[in-house]
């Protein structure tokens, strides 16, 4: 029988695995996958040719709305593979940072876009959603890498300018931003990477 | 950067502190020379630096002491014994005014880390299967 002071062998080496992980966790940062700015550039890119179509044109709240949740769900997707071929779990320290950075640019994203919806002020919300989102990517640069912070600062900008632009030119500025910049930075990322991922 | 004061590390403190030190695992024989070596990574907070070193290419000192919420001296009396050991490198500078120490893990600390990995998960399998 054990006696109570005394620890198991394997328990012990167990604790001492978990501290090699917990300590790699807390000193590591999330590595943003490029293949999830590609795929996320993809769909906005999408997104702002099927916007700017006259079938669609009048539907263009809806578009983006879409063309959002599925950037987010295979950004998601794609950047929780990556942490986990880091070693990383998905509830560990890194990615958590990664999450509680961007929470609140979201956050404030979604209830911008429900208060301009009920005010019927539509043409404020192209310029909203760059702005706080590059207000979130700023934000996640802290435990990620600069070239996201770099990102965040132009998304913020062409929010910026988004609001001085006449309606007819929100949806191509949508397209730059959500499309193009996505897009660029992610390829970026991927020569960086020097074809790590897949 | 990253791993700022908030990161602190958890700490398995209780089973850490009633433990001695590792046994030898039956079939992993080590040389006197390794067995020292498994000393100066065995201590934890050198065994956190080496395995935060191991996943950043590079740590100043102030992200160290904030990781490990250690004092001055007791992390440079840490880094200083794995310095010599040469398992991490420290390269000095100034940002400013105020000193920069910044620390890289060597290819040799790597190895080391990478031996003591293989003798925790030995001794994981070997009393398990025991």
């Amino acid at each position: 029988m054990r006696q109570p002071h005394t620890v198991a062998l394997d328990s012990h080496a167990a604790a001492t695995l978990r501290y090699i992980r917990a300590c790699m966790e807390a000193a590591g940062t999330v590595a943003v996958s490029g293949s999830a700015g590609v795929t996320m550039g993809a769909v906005g890119l999408l997104a702002a040719a099927l916007a700017s179509s006259p079938a669609l044109r009048p539907h263009w709240l809806i578009v983006w709305l879409i063309a959002a949740t599925v950037a987010a769900l295979a950004g998601g997707v794609l950047m929780a593979r990556q942490a986990s071929r880091q070693g990383f779990t998905l509830f560990g320290a890194p990615v958590r940072k990664f999450s509680l950075c961007l929470a609140p640019g979201l956050f404030g994203g979604a209830v911008m876009t429900l208060v301009l919806w009920q005010a019927g002020d539509q043409r404020a919300l192209p310029g909203t959603w760059l702005l706080l989102y590059g207000c979130a990517l700023i934000s996640t640069s802290a435990p990620t890498t600069r070239i996201v912070g770099v990102l965040g600062s132009l998304f913020a900008l062409l929010g910026l300018v988004t609001f001085l632009l006449p309606e007819s030119l929100q949806n191509i500025a949508l397209g730059c931003g959500f499309g193009g910049l996505h897009l660029a930075v992610g390829i970026l990322i991927r020569r960086r990477s020097r074809g790590s991922e897949d | 950067m990253a791993a700022k004061t908030s990161a602190r590390v958890r700490t398995e403190a209780p089973a850490f502190r009633r433990a001695g030190k590792l046994a030898v695992v039956s079939g992993a024989s080590r040389a006197d020379g390794d067995s020292r070596l498994d000393r100066l990574v065995y201590e934890r907070v050198r065994l956190g630096m080496m395995s935060a070193l191991a996943v950043r290419d590079e740590l100043t000192f102030s992200e160290l002491k904030a990781l490990f919420d250690v004092s001055d001296g007791n992390l440079s009396a840490h880094a200083r014994k794995l310095e010599e050991a040469r398992y991490v490198s420290c390269t000095k500078s100034f940002d400013g005014r105020r000193p920069k120490s910044v620390y890289r893990l060597t290819a040799a600390g790597r190895a080391a880390l990478n031996r003591y990995l293989d003798h925790v998960e030995a001794v994981i399998k070997a009393t398990r299967r025991g």
